[in-house]
């Protein structure tokens, strides 16, 4: 039976993605036995067909959620790296600098959003602030740890051959790094997307997490549940991506 | 090319070298004492011992990575580190060190790069196919074998037609029928251009093979302790390994590397 | 008997000046209004925290807001380390619930509490919360961890004859101890931030609660007040955390 299981491409299927068709045949069931008002609960299939009537809203949120966590995602990570580089420069700023951006980097989000709402406002560059925020700190920390982890014996060599320290940076340093940046890269992905959508929820400003609050106001559960549902997929489709790209790195670097 | 019989010019001058380390505890930790040793122009001299006895401290001041506490090291009239600036110096580490991003043939050519000098791709490929890579230039350190990447190692270490090579147990981290095979080999590329090399190991029959003179370090401190000559013609056929002769230095030397023979 | 290490001693001076220079930055900035009314000095932000007419607010938003946290943690935790052996004792049933639970951790946190609302009262959403971020992590680590065993010990119990069930107590979850111990760690942080999220959603009180409130009423003093809390928890149970996890390491690997 295992055989079955495990070389049909059915079989496959069944065996990655029973527990999520459990749980959708399980909802289905219970909204129809308990006969839920769709305000309380909706159906699996009220939700998909609310996304199908209201596509352009869907797409106009989604898109601008989207946007803002990729461009909050590659500014955080460039001036994260940016800043690794400058404190491995020198001993001093590293250590005074690496252990600083622990410690800001343990300031949850939920927490850090309200300050910065109130400080830069409620609107969109809030939002843009908060991705850049939560990218920064693992391409630092990440990129830092990289810029240390040479190949055995790479920086005796080269000493031994002669290089000056740009040489060593631009050939040996920066590269040893890519695979950590990649790292950072993939676990910062996804949670851009929900942070973005956390924080437009809190300051009720456009996006899907605008849309999400909008739709509790309004007793609109299947919105609700539809505009979850997109930025999970969404923040999937990030984490994919970039597990994808770190993974090509990888074979190439390694 | 050099003839054999010719050397007489001091390459590396050791003079009264001693390197102290002092550790975390405060306490301090002779490496090196006082060690006097001149090698001549393209001899080659491995330096054997067990662990610790200061064998790496001391390539590592030749190939200044470190300096000396007290004494002096002078390669061709010069300190050390001026050459290793002028790149004139060319290393082999146990770990290849060959950087895991770029080709076989990047690699070889790296040294060029560090020079600022345009890389001589016709130098490169003739080395890749001195040191037997020849079909491999496209590959990744990762795709080759242990023996394979130490000779992309040794032949990075060539490729500026160095001065001076240095070689930390290249083969200490290959199996011991690779590891013969490779000496082989080091015996052969060495042949074509007899640089003066300078070889730490902790293998007699490595040291017997390749060596011009083999010289016996004591450890803690690390002093040197016996100075062989070794009388075998070269080129060195594998063969000679089986001589009676050569068994009978690999037991003097085994004997001088006992711990009571100090 | 180890001597004082000079190194780390430098290391650990270096992140205390860090950190030093980085609050005297922030007393500058609150003080000379650098960055606006919105961005009060440390020392203001202190003075407001540790006032005595204030201690009972802070004190039971604090107490409410960790006890749903530690519920969250303690639940979260059993659940991951149950599923985690149950998949890893009937293989078979791994990659679904792998599946499953990605997908229920890559749902926004926001999108699970009108869900919770339905099931439990809102002073429990929190909790809820809490409890599905501890699980998420904890089952990682577990599921990892349980394999970490190498192939020389798994055979040397084979060889024994060892049960399916000794193999499981007596080797795979010493053997997961040490990752699932830095999972524990990571887990209480997601459990606090389970804790607050839920809070949003109508909770009686709390640090969450504190917070959204401050933040909408705009008292600058009290929004940074309850955020100094958190993130000071936050740290405290974390070096916690990777003290517990040395001392795994050095006695389990």
């Amino acid at each position: 039976m295992t055989d079955i299981l495990l070389n049909s491409k059915l079989g496959r299927l069944l065996l990655n993605y029973w527990g999520i068709i459990l749980l959708i045949a399980a909802w289905q069931t219970w909204v129809y036995c308990a006969d839920l008002n769709a305000i309380v609960m909706p159906s699996p299939i009220d939700v998909v067909i609310d996304i199908f009537s209201n596509l352009g809203l869907y797409l106009k949120n989604g898109t601008l959620t989207l946007v803002l966590a990729v461009v909050g995602l590659i500014a955080g990570m460039f001036v994260g790296t940016a800043i690794a580089a400058i404190a491995w420069t020198s001993r001093i700023t590293s250590g005074l600098l690496v252990p600083l951006g622990l410690i800001l980097s343990s300031i949850p989000i939920v927490a850090l959003i309200p300050i910065l709402a109130r400080l830069l406002g409620y609107d969109i560059q809030t939002v843009l602030a908060i991705v850049v925020i939560i990218s920064f700190f693992p391409a630092f920390v990440f990129t830092s740890a990289g810029l240390n982890a040479l190949p055995p014996g790479s920086s005796d060599l080269f000493k031994v051959f002669g290089a000056n320290p740009v040489q060593r940076f631009v050939f040996l340093v920066l590269p040893s790094a890519v695979p950590s940046w990649m790292i950072a890269l993939r676990l910062t992905a996804p949670p851009a997307v929900l942070v973005a959508m956390l924080a437009e929820f809190l300051m009720a400003t456009p996006g899907m997490g605008g849309m999400f609050r909008d739709s509790l106001d309004d007793f609109a559960m299947d919105r609700a549940i539809g505009t979850s549902l997109i930025a999970t997929a969404v923040s999937t489709a990030a984490f994919l991506l970039a597990t994808y790209a770190e993974g090509r790195v990888k074979d190439r670097w390694s | 090319m050099l003839d054999s019989t010719n050397q007489t010019e001091t390459a590396i001058d050791i003079e009264a070298v001693s390197r102290v380390f002092r550790l975390n505890n405060g306490k301090d930790l002779t490496a090196l004492d006082r060690i006097d040793l001149k090698i001549k122009e393209g001899e080659f001299v491995a330096l054997l011992g067990p662990s610790g006895c200061g064998k790496s401290t001391m390539l590592r001041l030749v190939a200044a990575l470190d300096t000396p506490s007290s004494g002096s090291i002078s390669i061709e009239g010069s300190d050390p580190r001026d050459l290793a600036r002028d790149h004139r110096l060319g290393v082999a580490f146990q770990d290849h060190a060959l950087l895991p991003w770029l080709t076989i043939r990047a690699n070889i050519g790296l040294p060029y790069r560090l020079a600022g000098r345009k890389t001589d791709d016709a130098r490169v490929a003739s080395l890749i196919e001195l040191v037997g890579l020849k079909g491999f230039e496209d590959s990744r350190p990762s795709q080759l074998s242990g023996g394979m990447r130490q000779r992309a190692s040794i032949a990075r270490a060539l490729v500026l037609q160095p001065d001076v090579l240095l070689l930390d147990e290249p083969f200490g981290a290959l199996d011991a029928v690779t590891r013969r095979h490779m000496n082989v080999e080091l015996q052969r590329i060495w042949g074509e251009n007899k640089i003066t090399t300078l070889l730490v190991t902790h293998s007699v029959d490595e040291a017997l093979f390749l060596a011009d003179r083999v010289i016996v370090m004591s450890a803690r401190p690390g002093r040197i302790f016996k100075e062989m000559q070794i009388p075998f013609a070269r080129p060195r056929a594998p063969e000679v390994q089986r001589e009676a002769r050569f068994h009978e230095l690999v037991d003097e030397l085994t004997l001088a590397l006992e711990p009571e023979g100090h | 008997m180890r001597g004082l290490d000079h190194n780390r001693l430098a290391s650990a001076i270096y992140g205390l000046a860090g950190v030093i220079l980085f609050l005297l930055l922030w007393e500058f900035i609150g003080r000379n209004r650098v960055l606006g009314s919105t961005w009060p000095a440390f020392t203001d932000v202190v003075s407001y925290l540790f006032d005595p007419r204030r201690n009972g607010l802070f004190q039971r938003a604090s107490t409410a807001t960790l006890s749903k946290a530690a519920g969250g943690f303690a639940l979260g935790t059993f659940l991951g380390l149950v599923t985690a052996s149950g998949v890893h004792v009937f293989p078979l049933l791994r990659p679904g619930t792998d599946r499953l639970s990605s997908f229920l951790h890559s749902v926004p946190a926001i999108a699970l509490a009108p869900i919770f609302l339905i099931f439990v009262p809102r002073d429990f959403v929190g909790m809820a919360i809490a409890t599905m971020n501890a699980y998420f992590i904890v089952y990682i680590a577990a599921t990892s961890g349980l394999n970490n065993s190498t192939k020389s010990h798994r055979d040397v119990f084979t060889v024994l004859g060892a049960s399916r069930l000794h193999r499981l107590t007596l080797l795979d979850l010493p053997a997961a101890l040490p990752p699932v111990v830095t999972g524990l760690k990571y887990a209480v942080s997601a459990a606090i931030v389970g804790a607050i999220i839920g809070e949003w959603f109508g909770a009686s009180r709390g640090l969450g609660v504190l917070i959204v409130s401050a933040m909408q009423n705009y008292q600058i003093s009290l929004l940074w007040a309850a955020v100094l809390i958190i993130t000071v928890v936050s740290l405290v149970f974390y070096g916690l955390g990777t003290l517990a996890e040395k001392f795994i390491y050095r006695r389990f690997t």
